[in-house]
């Protein structure tokens, strides 16, 4: 195994619940907890759960746009949740990130090249302006857009072709780890597999490594090497995206599988439809979080947490009754 | 006769010369309890065509421009105030994207759900018929549920109150728009089984708009896909979900993901929805198209009976290999 580009150490994070203007708040929601695993340079991890089990808290954590409140994030040996001031914003042109919804995360009134050129000035990456036009023009070249479009504004762009612009802002800095935060769900079908092509090609060129985060596990196992499951905010599985497509092993896992739409009407699959809603991660259930929505809990489930902990080589399972 | 039949529909957005033909000749029918799907992506008119069914779009900009919507025989376009006020709701119920956008945060669910039994049946806008509307849709301790504010429900649970005030009328035709897209995977197999089910205690019609192709298996009698205004092919859904025959059909059922596949590349269409306006001539699709011909950027092709049940709006369709 080579090295880490990031490696990340019993990572929380938690919010403190407003109790009251005067009274101090007793209750934390703990959106990561106890989050383990590591990237390696140019590759994809996959971080896949249903909203609010902590994945977009974990992402932003990951490169500092929320404070962990405890672990440690290291990326190339420096532990960048104790960084500060000049050497952390050193170290952010290293890592960026691609959000949701394309049509919140550009700035409606900017034009084109001072939206990705705005990365560049901040990082002194052109030392002028005409440095500064070519360097836009072959960043929306390399994501797929007519560069004579740069100084136009967001509103003049579809969904599909907005996401290109984030994407291109992402690159300007040459970073080694995008946070790609659920940035088809938004999308159109067509569009969506565009993009997925995209950060594949981009990836081959540029070696970046990326931490995929979605909900739609076929969209993930696509794009990714190794997939993270999450629930409640800790790992349920992880393991090689095919081998975990293929045969999940947590049963959460498995519900998740056999949610995935599928297109072909003759797939004789079972549907495994899970009861209720992801419980409240402020007063988690005892044992193992997923055992009241589990189909195949057991008393013991109830009382022990159960830990993550290798089924094969390069699986972890947090289940008591996986194998 | 059909319970629901769309004739020839024609809606412009804008006045003569500059409007926008948002949807050209559009033409469904549905029958009492059965699902039709109308599948597209963004902009290709399926959820104007929705809306246009209880009258809902403003107008002006919007123009109902030629065409019949008969509902029980009825044209929806002709009808006075009153009876569109029958209409929506009574007959015709809709359940949008977002729910949390559509619920009032500032009542009760409660008080909402009552208010349109207040409307449509007001001898049972009582405590008891809202419980069991929300029973219906699958919301755990109903009674506790009653006072509770659109925020305190996840988006799963807001989505089932909006389908028990859809369904508190006793509609006889439910058009869902999108009514998952917001939702997580998970919530989405849920809800989808929510409306099969219902659709089969109930006996109503239902009318779903999607872009997910995915979906459309599981509940759909017969599937309709729109691109650009027009539908470009239509037929029973297990037959169409097969052997789909339009390339843009084919082309959207490639671009779905996998999970079972083992192809590096996701299959693209290349380029982007035309915007609305900007039509290409001839075929809409012929500059998206793998197979288009020369001749295809020319005559704009009718929507044609190519096998029994079977509309496919290509002269150069093929089955699937």
């Amino acid at each position: 195994m080579s090295e880490a580009l990031l490696e990340v150490k019993s990572l929380k994070v938690q919010f403190p619940v407003e109790a009251g203007p005067l009274t101090r708040s007793k209750d934390f929601v703990r959106a990561v907890d106890d989050v383990s695993f590591s990237i390696e340079p140019g590759e994809t991890v996959g971080l896949v759960g249903e909203s609010g089990c902590g994945k977009t808290t974990l992402g932003r954590a990951v490169i500092r746009l929320v404070e962990p409140t405890a672990g440690q994030v290291i990326f190339e040996g420096q532990d960048l949740a104790r960084l500060k001031g000049a050497a952390l914003r050193a170290q952010r042109r290293k890592f960026q990130m691609i959000f949701q919804d394309p049509y919140a995360s550009l700035n409606p009134r900017a034009r084109v090249e001072n939206i990705i050129g705005e990365a560049l000035d901040i990082h002194h990456l052109a030392p002028n302006s005409t440095a500064r036009r070519q360097r836009v023009e072959s960043l929306l070249k390399d994501v797929g857009l007519d560069p004579s479009h740069a100084h136009r504004y967001p509103h003049e762009f579809s969904g599909g072709q907005r996401q290109r612009i984030g994407i291109a802002r992402a690159l300007a800095v040459e970073p080694k780890l995008i946070v790609c935060d659920e940035p088809v769900s938004a999308l159109d079908v067509s569009v969506q597999a565009q993009i997925v092509n995209l950060l594949r090609d981009l990836q081959q060129e540029h070696g970046i490594a990326y931490l995929f985060v979605a909900h739609d596990l076929a969209v993930v196992r696509h794009i990714s090497r190794r997939i993270l499951v999450m629930y409640l905010g800790r790992i349920v599985e992880t393991g090689e995206a095919r081998a975990v497509c293929q045969s999940p092993r947590h049963p959460y896992t498995q519900a998740l599988i056999s949610a995935v739409p599928v297109v072909d009407p003759n797939s004789k699959r079972q549907r495994i439809i899970l009861a209720g809603d992801v419980p409240s991660p402020i007063h988690p259930p005892a044992g193992c979080p997923f055992h009241p929505r589990c189909p195949v809990a057991e008393a013991r489930c109830k009382t022990e947490v159960p830990a993550l902990r290798e089924t094969a080589p390069g699986r972890r399972v947090a289940c008591h009754l996986a194998k | 006769m059909p319970w629901l039949e769309i004739r020839n529909l024609q809606i412009h957005f804008g006045r003569a010369a500059k409007a926008l033909r948002a949807v050209d000749g559009v033409s469904l029918s549905l029958e009492p309890g059965k699902a039709l799907c109308l599948v597209g992506e963004s902009g290709s008119g399926k959820s104007v065509t929705a809306l246009s069914i209880a009258r809902l779009l403003t107008s002006p900009p919007a123009v109902y421009a030629g065409g019949e919507i008969l509902l029980e025989g009825r044209d929806v376009l002709h009808m006075r105030a009153a009876e569109l006020r029958q209409i929506r709701g009574g007959l015709v119920s809709y359940v949008f994207q977002e729910p949390g956008a559509s619920l009032n945060p500032v009542f009760r669910i409660g008080n909402q759900i009552k208010e349109a039994l207040q409307l449509h049946r007001p001898e049972v806008a009582t405590d008891a018929e809202v419980i069991r509307l929300l029973r219906l849709v699958g919301i755990p301790a109903p009674e506790a549920r009653l006072k509770s504010y659109p925020h305190e429900l996840s988006g799963g649970m807001q989505q089932r109150v909006m389908i028990a005030m859809a369904l508190a009328p006793q509609p006889k035709l439910l058009v869902a728009d999108e009514p998952t897209t917001a939702l997580d995977v998970t919530i989405q197999a849920q809800i989808i089984e929510l409306l099969v089910q219902l659709r089969q205690q109930l006996g109503m019609a239902i009318l779903l708009i999607t872009h997910n192709l995915g979906i459309v298996g599981d509940i759909a009698d017969d599937v309709a896909v729109m691109y650009a205004g027009q539908i470009v092919e239509r037929g029973p859904a297990q037959e169409l979900l097969q052997r789909p025959l339009h390339p843009y059909t084919q082309a959207l059922m490639n671009s779905v993901p996998r999970l079972d596949s083992e192809t590096e590349r996701l299959s693209t269409i290349s380029g982007s929805v035309p915007r609305l306006g900007a039509f290409p001539s001839g075929c809409r699709f012929h500059p998206r198209c793998s197979i288009a011909r020369s001749d295809c950027s020319q005559a704009a092709p009718p929507l044609v009976e190519m096998e029994p049940r079977r509309w496919v709006r290509c002269p150069y369709w093929t089955s699937p290999a």
